[in-house]
């Protein structure tokens, strides 16, 4: 499974990254590869690119706040949430994303 | 238009999160002014330093609330929600309605906008139209009127009765008024709780009630200095309660609490939930508490250590942030469990993976 995926908080300096980097974690441990942008208050990093959207199989969106670019994931399955969904045991939350994709082809 | 309370959140936090770096950036020119040219400032017209309070003074005084209005409306509406959020935000401050008036406000700007969206079908030669004139002249109208007809008129007066009620409080009512506050903002460390405390005293503050950011702000500095007391205690008594892993986490709470970001506090939260949770809420309640017997002010809404000088009575924050510190970093020591050789090494029992369950997935085809 192929995931690309933003975070966003409302203050934009912490849980944006540590739940970029919680993901990020966990994609590897599972073997998943995997992008994060981030959007926090200095602005988008680490953009995703369109060939990274293109190859992806689903995008994960934890976000808090309103986000910019939604349109580039147009026709994605796409995986809406808090960002404190994803910190608590992330790789069960990627687990269960990979079965429901799977029961779904 | 629907919406449920996770949308409302939403937009609520949007507004926020543009909103913070206006009211942290106008603050701290407004407060550097006051600090180099001291409480005449005002009067000081021409000077260099007054140029400096003055850029901050203006935008504190009339931006605040519209760019929350136009960031919520944004949020809602997409791009036409701006120009209408933000006439309507700059209307709520006019009549009084400050800061909830623009948040509602802008709920009503968004819900206009979406409606006007929908509804009001152009042939297609003179769609270009709808967003360059008819919406944001229709919205800006319809809204401004509005709030300065019906919206404005009750919550103003809420707003003035709320204000006279804190202006009211005994010594003995502030403390328990500042105590509870501060709680809410030491119980989850960034979390949902603390984010509520941290809008609302944000609010306080842009309708100009210092006070309650000097509660917040406090016990936001609190646990990441009472973890690291608590730390200082179990090398002076020899107990050891942190795994190496918690300490690697501790090197990074003295910085970061230095700078207010109480976030670096959540790992070592997660492996042992209440006693931190209990240690953190009595030392940011009873700080709190404090700051707000002895009226101490907080010109700006972030900043940490950084921005103390720029208070009023900043002497007594430093008492109370100190005090407070010293008491969780107590409390948790005498909580915490002593720990193992082993366990030092390996970690606690603790394993995220086994104890949680993942949150629930929705996919969207």
């Amino acid at each position: 499974m192929r995931i690309v995926g933003i975070t966003a908080c409302p203050t934009g300096i912490a849980h944006t990254y540590i739940t970029k980097q919680k993901i990020v974690e966990a994609a590897k441990e599972c073997g998943f590869p995997c992008h994060i942008e981030t959007q926090g208050t200095i602005g988008v990093e680490d953009e995703l690119t369109a060939q990274q959207i293109a190859e992806a199989d689903v995008v994960i969106l934890a976000v808090d706040v309103k986000i910019s670019g939604e349109n580039r994931f147009a026709g994605k399955p796409i995986v809406r949430c808090r960002t404190e969904d994803v910190m608590r045991n992330t790789v069960g939350f990627l687990k269960k994303i990979e079965a429901k994709l799977n029961s779904r082809k | 238009m629907k919406m449920n309370f996770k949308e409302i959140k939403r937009h609520v936090m949007t507004g926020i999160s543009f909103m913070v770096p206006v009211v942290v950036g106008a603050g701290l020119c407004q407060a550097l002014g006051v600090i180099l040219g001291g409480p005449n400032i005002a009067d000081q017209t021409g000077t260099f330093i007054y140029f400096i309070y003055k850029a901050g003074n203006m935008a504190m005084g009339t931006m605040i609330i519209p760019v929350i209005a136009a960031a919520i409306a944004y949020s809602i509406a997409d791009r036409p929600g701006i120009a209408p959020g933000l006439v309507v935000g700059l209307v709520s401050a006019e009549v009084k309605a400050g800061f909830l008036g623009g948040i509602l406000g802008a709920f009503f700007v968004g819900w206009l906008v979406n409606l006007m969206k929908k509804h009001i079908k152009l042939p297609k030669t003179m769609q270009g139209l709808m967003p360059i004139l008819i919406i944001p002249f229709f919205a800006s109208l319809i809204s401004g009127v509005v709030m300065f007809t019906v919206l404005g008129v009750p919550i103003a007066a809420f707003m003035k009765a709320f204000t006279d009620f804190i202006a009211s409080l005994s010594s003995g009512s502030k403390f328990v008024y500042g105590a509870v506050m501060s709680a809410g903002s030491a119980f989850d460390f960034g979390g949902p709780v603390n984010k509520t405390v941290s809008l609302y005293t944000t609010g306080m503050l842009a309708d100009g009630i210092l006070q309650p950011k000097a509660c917040h702000m406090v016990a936001c500095m609190i646990p990441p200095m009472g973890v690291l007391v608590a730390w200082a205690l179990s090398k002076i008594f020899h107990k050891p309660i942190w795994t190496n892993d918690e300490k690697e986490n501790l090197k990074a709470c003295g910085p970061m609490g230095i700078c207010m970001i109480t976030e670096c506090v959540i790992p070592l939260a997660m492996n042992d939930l209440w006693r931190v949770v209990v240690s953190s809420v009595i030392g940011g309640s009873i700080a709190g508490g404090l700051c707000m017997m002895w009226d101490v002010q907080s010109p700006v809404a972030h900043g940490g250590w950084f921005v103390i000088p720029s208070f009023t009575h900043a002497d007594k924050f430093v008492i109370a942030l100190v005090l407070g510190s010293l008491i969780m970093g107590t409390v948790l020591f005498l909580l915490k469990r002593r720990l193992s050789e082993e366990q030092v090494i390996n970690g606690s029992d603790y394993d995220p993976n086994e104890n949680q369950e993942a949150a629930d997935v929705n996919i969207e085809f």
